[in-house]
C-alpha cells in the first residue's frame, strides 16, 4: 500500500467517525438563544450531571427562531436519534406532534406522579396536549402586554393605564404633542409590525380584544366586521393620528420595538415579559418610570394576551428515551425553574414560582404576570398554522403600509388562507 | 475501453464523482420530491404535477415570479454598464492600480449577509445614513421610510445588489480586456481610429463571449437571489418583494416539502431556458472556436 492509500483511507475513517451514532448512554439536548442563554443551559446540565450521574451534550443553535426550528425539522424529518430532547416554540408544536416526532409523556409523568397542575392549566391545554396525550412541557411561558411610561402619564394627569384603545389614542395624542416641543422624534405607541410572525402575535392581541379569530369546521374567518374595524384602527394609529412611527410596518420587531422605547421615545410599548428587567437596566432611559398593564381592548369587549413561550419535548426517535425524560423532569423542577426567573428574568411555566418569596421580591411585576398567564390567547392550534401566519402577515402588512385597504386585506387573505388549507387537509 | 480514453476518464472520475454525489443527486432527488404530496404531518402521496398545477394557480408565486423578473430586468443592466465603465477604467495605466482593483473588488469580498445588514442599517428610519444624508443636504426634512413602499424597498433591494455584484462584473470583464492583444490597438492607432472607434469596434465585440458569460452568471445568480431580501425586507412590505427563492424557503420552514420542491424546480426550469437563450444570442460556440 502506498502512502496515498494510506492517508486517503484514514481520512475516509475519520470522516464516517464523524457520523457515527453517539452513546447510548448520553442526552443530546438542542438548545439556541443569546450567549447568556446558551451558558444559562451549560449551567444547568452541569447540575444535572451532577446530581444524576447521566452525561448531557449539547447542540448549539442560532438565536433566530426560524433557524432554530429549521435545524429540527431536517434532523426530525430524517428520523435521526439525535437530538433526544429540545425546546419548541409553542407555534410549531401542533406541526411537530401531528407529524409524530413528539414521545407521549404521559407514562413517564404517571410512573413518576408529576402533576401537570403545577402548570398554567390553559398553557397545558392549549399547547401541550395533542389527540389527548401530553407531548410537551412548558419551560417558560409569555404573553404579550402594554409597557407604559408612569411618569409621563402622571405628570399630564392620567392617573391609570389605558383600559380601552380609545383611551390610549387619548393620552398618546395629549402626551405626543407635548413631548415633542422638546423630543421631535416622541411617539404615543410602538408595537411589532414587519412582515413576520411577530405581526400575528399582535393581530391575535389586539382582534381578541374585539372578538378575534375565528376558526370552525377548517374554515377560518378573519374577514369580519371586527376585525376590519381592529385593522383600520392600526393603519390609523400610523397614517391618521400618527402615534405610532411610520417604521412600524417595515422594520419593528420585538427588539426595536424594546430600543425605541428604552430610549425614552415612546409613551406605550407592546412587547413580551422580557423586556421588563432590559428596561429597569442601569442603562436605560426608563429605568423605574415603566408601569405594566393589559393590553387595552374596545369598548365592552375584554383584553387578550397571545400566548407565547417555549416548550420542552422528546424526539419519538431518540434512543436515550428513559435518560430524556429525567433530563425534561430535572427541566421542569421547581430548582430549575427558580434559576430560570432568578438568572434570565424569564417567566417560568410553573405557577408555584410565582408564589416564591425570593422571586417576589427580586420581580415584583411577577404576581401580576401570574394572572395575566392564566388568560392567554393561542394562535390557532393547527399544524399548518405556519401557512396561515405568512399568508395573514403578507397582507395585514399590505394594509399597514396603506397599499391596500383593512376590508380587501382581510377578503384576500380569508380567501387565500381557504384556498391553500386545503392542500393540508386529509 | 481503450487506454486512450481510460486514462483522461481516471483523471477526471473524483470531480466527476463530487458532482454527482454533491450536484445531481441533490437535484434529481428535488425533481422527485416535487411530485410528491410530502408534507410532515400527512402520508406520503405520489401526486405526479399536481403541485405544479396549484402552483400556477397560486397568486403568491405569480407575484414573487413578477418581483424576481423586474428585479432582474433592472439590476442586471446596471450592473453590466456599471461593471463595464470600472473594468475599462482599471484597465488603464492609472497609479496605484494595484490599490484601486483591491477597493472595487470589496463589496464583493463581503459576505452577503454581513453587507446587507449594513444596507439596514443605511436605510434604517431612526438612526439610518440614507436618512442622515439627506436631513443634512436639507433635501428631506421628514425622515424617508425606504423601505416601507413597494417601489422604495424595490429599488433598496437594486441599489444594495448593485453595489454588491458591480464589482464581480468587473473583474470577469477586466480579464476579458486584458486577453485582447495589444496589437490590434496599435493597429487601429495607426488607422487613426478614435476611442470610440475603438470601443466599438474593437473592445467589444472581442468582449462578447466574456460578457455572455458574465451576463450568465449573474442572470442565474439573480434569479435565486434570496440574501439581501431575507435580512433588508423579509418579502415586505405586504409581499411585495418576495423573490422565488424566498417563496419556496417559506414552504421549506412550514414542513411543505414537495410544494418547496416544486417551487424551486420551476425556479431551475426558468433559469435554464433563459441559460438557453442567452447561450443562443450570445452564439457562444462561434466566438469560442
Amino acid at each position: 500500500m502506498t502512502k496515498k492509500t494510506v492517508l486517503l483511507i484514514s481520512c475516509l475513517v475519520f470522516l464516517f467517525c464523524g457520523c457515527s451514532k453517539t452513546n447510548k448512554n448520553t442526552v443530546v439536548f438542542e438548545v439556541g438563544g443569546a450567549p447568556n442563554e446558551i451558558s444559562f443551559w451549560e449551567e444547568i446540565i452541569k447540575d444535572f450531571q451532577q446530581q444524576s450521574g447521566i452525561k448531557v451534550e449539547i447542540i448549539r443553535q442560532p438565536t433566530d427562531t426560524d433557524q432554530r426550528r429549521q435545524g429540527l425539522v431536517v434532523a426530525l424529518k430524517s428520523n435521526k436519534n439525535n437530538p433526544d430532547v429540545f425546546l419548541m416554540d409553542v407555534a410549531w408544536i401542533s406541526q411537530f406532534a401531528a407529524s409524530g416526532w413528539l414521545e407521549n409523556l404521559d407514562n413517564y409523568l404517571k410512573a413518576d406522579k408529576v402533576d401537570t397542575g403545577i402548570f398554567f392549566k390553559n398553557v397545558i391545554n392549549l399547547s401541550d396536549k395533542y389527540n389527548n396525550n401530553t407531548i410537551a412541557l412548558p419551560v417558560y411561558v409569555d404573553g404579550g402586554m402594554l409597557y407604559y411610561r408612569k411618569d409621563l402619564l402622571n405628570k399630564y394627569g392620567f392617573n391609570n393605564a389605558p383600559v380601552t384603545w380609545d383611551q390610549l389614542i387619548e393620552y398618546s395624542l395629549k402626551i405626543q404633542k407635548q413631548e415633542r416641543k422638546t423630543n421631535p422624534g416622541f411617539y404615543g405607541f410602538v408595537w411589532q409590525g414587519a412582515q413576520y410572525e411577530g405581526l400575528i402575535c399582535s393581530f391575535i392581541e389586539f382582534a381578541g380584544s374585539n372578538g378575534g379569530i375565528i376558526i370552525k369546521d377548517n374554515q377560518i374567518k378573519i374577514n369580519t366586521p371586527a376585525n376590519i374595524k381592529t385593522l383600520g384602527m392600526l393603519c390609523d394609529l400610523i397614517h391618521i393620528q400618527k402615534i405610532s412611527p411610520p417604521n412600524i410596518f417595515t422594520e419593528m420587531k420585538e427588539e426595536e420595538v424594546r430600543t425605541f422605547f428604552q430610549q425614552g421615545d415612546a409613551l406605550f410599548e407592546r412587547n413580551w415579559p422580557y423586556a421588563w428587567s432590559l428596561h429597569q437596566n442601569d442603562d436605560s432611559a426608563v429605568k423605574g418610570k415603566v408601569g405594566l398593564a393589559s393590553v387595552p381592548h374596545f369598548a365592552g369587549n375584554k383584553s387578550a394576551s397571545t400566548l407565547g413561550g417555549w416548550h420542552i419535548g422528546i424526539s419519538k426517535f431518540s434512543d436515550a428515551k428513559d435518560l430524556s425524560w429525567e433530563f425534561v423532569k430535572f427541566t421542569v423542577s421547581y430548582e430549575t425553574q427558580k434559576k430560570l426567573a432568578m438568572k434570565l428574568g424569564w417567566n417560568p411555566g410553573r405557577k408555584d414560582i410565582y408564589k416564591d418569596r425570593e422571586i417576589k421580591q427580586k420581580f415584583p411585576h411577577f404576581s401580576y404576570l401570574g394572572n395575566i398567564f392564566e388568560n392567554l390567547t393561542p394562535r390557532p392550534n393547527l399544524p399548518y398554522y405556519t401557512q396561515i401566519s405568512e399568508i395573514m402577515q403578507k397582507h395585514i402588512n399590505s394594509a399597514l403600509s396603506g397599499k391596500t385597504n383593512p376590508e380587501t386585506a382581510l377578503k384576500e387573505a380569508e380567501l387565500e388562507i381557504n384556498n391553500s388549507i386545503k392542500r393540508y387537509l386529509k | 475501453m481503450n487506454k486512450e480514453l481510460r486514462s483522461p476518464l481516471l483523471f477526471i472520475a473524483p470531480v466527476l464523482t463530487f458532482i454527482l454525489i454533491f450536484i445531481l443527486l441533490p437535484v434529481i432527488g428535488t425533481v422527485v420530491t416535487s411530485l410528491y404530496k410530502d408534507i410532515t404531518y400527512l402520508d406520503n402521496k405520489f401526486i405526479f404535477f399536481e403541485n405544479y398545477r396549484q402552483i400556477f394557480q397560486d397568486p403568491g408565486f405569480w407575484q414573487s415570479l413578477r418581483f424576481t423578473m423586474f428585479f432582474i430586468l433592472v439590476s442586471i443592466p446596471l450592473e453590466m454598464l456599471l461593471g463595464l465603465i470600472f473594468a475599462i477604467l482599471i484597465d488603464q495605466e492609472v497609479p496605484y492600480k494595484g490599490f484601486l482593483r483591491v477597493c472595487i473588488l470589496i463589496p464583493w469580498a463581503i459576505p452577503a449577509a454581513i453587507s446587507s445588514r449594513t444596507w439596514e442599517l443605511i436605510y434604517n428610519y431612526n438612526y439610518g445614513l440614507a436618512n442622515f444624508i439627506c436631513s443634512f443636504t436639507g433635501i428631506s426634512v421628514q425622515p424617508v421610510n425606504w423601505l416601507g413602499t413597494s417601489l422604495g424597498a424595490f429599488f433598496s433591494l437594486v441599489l444594495a445588489d448593485v453595489w454588491k455584484t458591480t464589482p464581480f462584473i468587473a473583474i470577469i470583464l477586466l480579464t476579458g480586456l486584458q486577453i485582447i492583444p495589444g496589437e490590434i490597438y496599435l493597429q487601429a492607432q495607426v488607422d487613426r481610429a478614435n476611442f470610440l472607434q475603438r470601443f466599438f469596434k474593437i473592445t467589444l465585440p472581442l468582449l462578447k463571449p466574456v460578457f455572455i458569460v458574465a451576463l450568465l452568471f449573474r442572470t442565474i445568480d439573480g434569479l435565486r437571489i434570496f440574501d439581501i431580501i431575507y435580512i433588508l425586507t423579509h418579502g415586505g412590505p405586504g409581499g411585495a418583494t418576495a423573490s422565488l427563492s424566498h417563496y419556496s424557503y417559506k414552504y421549506f420552514l412550514a414542513g411543505d416539502f414537495g410544494y418547496g420542491s416544486a417551487v424551486s424546480t420551476t425556479l431551475f426550469i426558468i433559469s435554464f431556458l433563459l441559460s438557453l437563450v442567452y447561450l443562443k444570442f450570445g452564439k457562444f460556440q462561434n466566438t469560442l472556436s
